[in-house]
């Protein structure tokens, strides 16, 4: 059965007729046009969906719609703040850390929620926490060089 | 992939959960998600209900009293190796933890929903298009095993990765009903029947799991070896917990059998002995035997057994050498 549910997406309210088994990735870009946050594999394997939920990264294709109530979701789209690019949005694009960019709005959400629980990670770790997320183009180490650059800016607030 | 139609519940406690549990014994609990959705994507588990256990208040934290760590079911596996009291005093939950799957995985998926996740076959976690071209199996309701086609029963292999961390730490669970609440070990928990792998009556929660404070004084690790170690299920699992003072030992793997082994066989062997490679190579042989590993992945049994000795070795030195410095 249907439900209206208020989910808080990059700062807005949005009032939306959801079904229980519809998937928050469902939503977003179904019902709210939201196409930046990518379905790739849909179950889970290739962060292509990823959204930062609360701040953490989360795979939208696996997590249901009704399950966000009350939570704070930021997709790709709320990212630039009128419309200056988020550091590492700038960063990707400098570096060159996209090719076809459809892993890109999944990537840059990932490498957020990793820089902002630590400030200066080690290429390991970027490395380790980042391999969820896959690129079908295989240009991982301009991605790389683009989050890292990012890392040694001192001093900058994400 | 639209996931199924079910019935929805998001209790708010505790009580309320199992009383939903009570009147939809069939229901499933959602937790992180990460293995239950993709099973109802994938149309191998379709319940009618599902009951979101997330939005319970009580149940997400490490703490530690009366003798032990308690850890609340719906800790994210973040969380436990970021915690440091994990990370320094029980590294081999720490490591099992942090080998789950992707960062991803680990941000959404929970303790207790990671020890309770589903069996996993190549025959049985695929695309409903993909399973079309073959009779059902057992594990997905119907009545053959692709596998072993001699047997009547299910032979999906256990590969989560806490589980055996969690089996040499000795750790206990707590579960509860509408009924009561009981504390068993957590090797009690597997059945070892591939169909229905735990021994959970319908309407009990895993709230809590708990490991004794003497746990703390051993040296321990867990490897995981994989195709792609970040996104992978392991091929194989190892898990290692010593009293060096002792001379006690306790060794498990995961994705060898039906359910996570303990290698008691082999940790009779090696208690009271000095460890070298030798030994541990003739443990790894007696742990192989009691393991039945069957072909429900890519990789052959005659590899999995193997890759358990190389890895039982790699396990020790690793943790020696941690607690050496």
């Amino acid at each position: 059965m249907k439900q209206a549910i208020e989910l808080n997406i990059n700062g807005d309210t949005h009032e939306i007729l959801v079904s229980p088994n519809n998937t928050l990735l469902e939503v977003l870009r179904d019902k709210l046009g939201l196409m930046g946050t990518k379905r790739g594999c849909d179950l889970g394997a290739c962060g292509a969906c990823t959204v930062l939920i609360n701040g953490d990264a989360y795979l939208s294709c696996i997590m249901l719609a009704v399950d966000a109530i009350g939570k704070e979701i930021l997709t790709i789209e709320g990212l630039a703040e009128g419309g200056d690019l988020h550091p590492l949005q700038r960063s990707f694009v400098e570096n060159g850390g996209l090719q076809c960019g459809f892993c890109t709005p999944g990537m840059i959400l990932t490498a957020k929620a990793i820089l902002d629980e630590e400030k200066h990670p080690t290429e390991e770790v970027i490395k380790r926490k980042m391999a969820g997320n896959l690129c079908r183009c295989t240009g991982y180490k301009k991605i790389f060089e683009a989050v890292m650059s990012v890392t040694e800016q001192s001093g900058k607030e994400f | 992939m639209r996931l199924p139609k079910f019935e929805y519940f998001a209790p708010k406690d505790l009580k309320e959960a199992v009383s939903i549990l009570r009147n939809e014994p069939s229901a499933k609990i959602l937790a992180g998600g990460t293995d239950l959705l993709v099973n109802m994507k994938h149309k191998v588990e379709c319940p009618p209900a599902i009951v979101n256990i997330k939005g319970i208040n009580d149940l997400d934290y490490i703490k530690q009293d009366n003798g032990a760590v308690r850890i609340g079911a719906l800790t994210t596996l973040k969380h436990i190796y970021m915690t440091s009291l994990i990370s320094e005093k029980l590294p081999a939950l720490a490591e099992a933890a942090s080998a789950v799957g992707s960062y991803h995985h680990q941000t959404m998926g929970t303790l207790a929903g990671n020890i309770c996740q589903q069996n996993r076959c190549k025959f049985f976690n695929q695309s409903l298009w993909w399973r079309s071209s073959r009779p059902t199996c057992f594990k997905a309701g119907g009545q053959i095993c692709h596998v072993v086609n001699k047997k009547e029963i299910c032979y999906s292999s256990y590969c989560g990765d806490v589980g055996p961390a969690l089996l040499v730490l000795n750790a206990k669970i707590v579960v509860t009903s509408s009924r009561d609440s009981r504390e068993i070990l957590l090797e009690d928990l597997f059945s070892g029947d591939g169909k229905a792998p735990l021994n959970l009556n319908p309407g009990e929660i895993l709230v809590e799991i708990i490991i004794p404070l003497e746990e703390m004084d051993g040296v321990s690790g867990y490897t995981k070896f994989a195709n792609r170690e970040n996104i992978d299920f392991p091929i194989v699992g190892t898990a290692f917990w010593a009293s060096m003072e002792n001379k006690e030992y306790r060794v498990a793997f995961t994705a060898v059998d039906r359910k996570p082994l303990r290698a008691h066989q082999a940790e009779a062997f090696l208690n009271g002995k000095n460890l070298n490679e030798e030994i541990l190579e003739e443990a790894a042989e007696l742990a192989a035997k009691d393991a039945k590993p069957v072909k429900t992945s890519v990789y052959s049994t005659t590899y999995k057994r193997r890759l358990m000795g190389l890895l039982l070795k790699s396990t020790v030195s690793e943790a020696m050498r941690r607690a050496k410095s």
